[in-house]
């Protein structure tokens, strides 16, 4: 019984992390651009797609983990500089209704690629089977997941606190104007962070492949997750983030040896309650 | 002392423009039923319009009260045998209190998490109706839908089987909204709302409660929406699980923005845009979203104010060049 939970509880944590990489993206881009990405749960959707994609041409996860991440990157790039930057100087009602054409035409895209019917994608090889920590056995997928997510996210928070670009993106975040004036170029850091923050996104899709395999309308309930997170966690916070994903990771995964039917809307069940308490989230100030 | 409504604000503006549009769509259209999803999605599109055009406030929840108008509705007339008039009534009950649960936990923020609220607390619903599959049907939705006749005190006025008298009703029933709609945005309330819409700490400082005055209207806007989902359901006879999923709250959305904010006239001129070219392009071609996505991004790009918002600077422009 014990294992049991211990189980759930490691799932729980995978389960978070991808939450969480999905919600820094979408947080890193709001904190700097000041602009809130509802195409964020078809790009993630995207990423998924090319796990099985790459896997299915080449057999190789690693490449597919590489070069997955980098293609949604590009083509976030690509989108901030053709359509996205167009609109910074208009109401949030316009980035929504120009992020949610963005996320129509990818999930319509990826039913003309892909087909109307999931794939499931295959566990990679190097990767299958299970790890034995004395009498508890584990996936070593999901703790490969874990561990490498970690360091993913350590590697986000090196780059954002302990390089120039980082130092650029937090500094923008509190007057874009002021670090366009001192002479950086602006329009290329923003598209340089948009990609980066979709990249992420496209990396959690890529990373859940052989999990939960790729569908063409997961976006809708991945954007969710991610606004529930950043509702808990507060918009604009990498700490927000990583306890906001990991909590609701934990929710959902411990939820589905009580109640599995009722696991999904547990998560909103959570967030409604942190709501309710701390209007402005777990770490967001007023 | 009772004070009529001035006929003027009654019949002035777009309320002819309203009426002619109504007369004319079963004619014009093919089918009666056709006509009807129009009118019914134009309700929904209008209860969004009050929100975002009026109140500055962008829900993207209005499937949630669209479900659990669909959902009740029918669950009273399966369940408890209720008469058209009580089951729309209890519609209207449940998408009220249901909105003004949501606008009282949504409103607490503001600007784009207030967006994301409304979304999150719709996915709960979603997920509510997902879980409780014994009642909902589930995936599979809740089938048998009845549509009875229009009946008061037990004397059946009306039976609405045929698609042209279920149109008769619904065509009335939103010309009452409408003139509802018109007379709240014409009221002190209204006009209290678009001062909140202009500059909420303002309108806080001169001493309106501006929470209670934005709950009020998601609470009203809750109770029209579900109308609307109760009505759809009678139509189809159907509840499927997409009534009350996102792509329910993005598609009133789109049909509000692609009508126009800020004219009521508007959503109907959207919801009918939408529908018609859903129902045509989808004929042609399964994928048709995917140019939906495309004409969002044109409309963000070109034609901000929606078509109605497009009509009028056509109008301005050939009375300047008239001039």
């Amino acid at each position: 019984m014990l294992n049991l939970y211990l189980f759930q509880i490691l799932n729980g944590l995978g389960l978070g992390m991808i939450y969480f990489l999905i919600s820094v993206g979408l947080t890193i881009i709001f904190g700097l651009l000041n602009f809130v990405n509802f195409a964020h749960g078809a790009f993630f959707m995207l990423g998924c797609y090319l796990c099985y994609s790459l896997l299915a041409a080449t057999g190789q996860f690693w490449l597919a983990l590489f070069v997955g991440p980098l293609a949604v990157a590009a083509l976030a790039w690509g989108a901030e500089k053709i359509l996205i930057r167009r609109v910074y100087h208009l109401p949030h009602t316009f980035h929504i209704l120009i992020t949610v054409g963005v996320a129509l035409i990818l999930q319509e895209g990826a039913i003309i690629i892909w087909g109307p019917i999931g794939k499931s994608i295959p566990m990679p090889d190097v990767l299958q089977g299970v790890v034995i920590m004395g009498k508890f056995a584990y996936p070593k997928y999901r703790l490969f997941l874990i561990l490498f997510s970690a360091v993913i996210g350590f590697l986000l928070w090196l780059l954002l606190e302990r390089t120039r670009f980082g130092a650029l993106v937090r500094a923008g975040s509190e007057s874009t104007e002021m670090v366009s004036l001192l002479g950086a170029d602006i329009y290329k850091l923003f598209s340089l962070t948009f990609a980066l923050g979709v990249g992420l996104a496209g990396l959690a899709g890529v990373l859940s492949g052989p999990i939960r395999g790729a569908h063409p309308f997961m976006g809708p309930e991945v954007l969710g997750i991610a606004f529930v997170v950043v509702v808990i966690g507060g918009m604009g916070s990498f700490g927000g983030a990583l306890v906001g994903g990991l909590l609701i990771g934990l929710v959902q995964s411990l939820m589905t040896t009580i109640w599995p039917e009722g696991a999904s809307l547990m998560i909103y069940g959570a967030m409604a309650a942190v709501i309710l308490l701390r209007p402005y989230g777990l770490f967001g100030r007023a | 002392m009772l004070r009529l409504p001035d006929p003027k604000a009654v019949w002035g503006g777009t309320t002819v423009a309203v009426l002619a549009v109504l007369i004319l769509l079963p004619i014009v259209l093919p089918s009666a039923t056709l006509a009807t999803e129009i009118v019914i999605f134009a309700m929904a599109a209008l209860a969004c319009n009050l929100l975002l055009g009026y109140g500055g406030l962008l829900s993207f929840g209005q499937g949630l009260f669209f479900g659990a108008g669909s959902y009740l509705a029918s669950l009273a007339m399966i369940h408890g045998h209720l008469g058209l008039i009580s089951a729309l009534l209890v519609a209207i009950a449940a998408g009220a209190a249901i909105a003004t649960a949501v606008g009282w936990l949504a409103i607490r923020r503001t600007g784009i998490y207030f967006v994301m609220l409304t979304l999150a607390l719709a996915q709960m619903g979603y997920f509510l109706a997902y879980t409780l599959a014994d009642w909902t049907g589930g995936d599979n939705g809740l089938l048998d839908v009845p549509r009875p006749p229009l009946a008061l005190f037990g004397i059946t006025l009306a039976d609405l089987h045929g698609a042209g008298a279920y149109y008769a009703f619904v065509a009335a029933l939103f010309f009452l909204v409408y003139i509802g709609a018109r007379r709240v945005i014409d009221s002190p309330f209204g006009s209290t709302l678009v001062a909140i819409r202009e500059n909420e700490t303002r309108a806080a400082a001169v001493g309106f409660d501006t929470r209670h005055y934005k709950m009020l209207a998601f609470t009203l806007s809750g109770a029209v929406t579900a109308l609307a989902g109760a009505l759809y359901a009678m139509l189809i006879n159907f509840v499927p699980l997409d009534n009350v999923a996102m792509q329910m709250s993005e598609n009133i959305v789109i049909m509000t923005v692609i009508g126009g904010t800020g004219s009521l006239f508007g959503s109907l001129l959207g919801a009918g845009t939408f529908v018609l070219l859903g129902e045509i392009l989808s004929a042609i071609w399964p994928r048709w979203p995917l140019l939906l996505g495309v004409g969002l991004i044109l409309l963000v790009m070109f034609l901000r104010g929606g078509l109605w918002g497009g009509v009028e600077s056509l109008l301005a422009r050939r009375k300047e060049a008239a001039e």
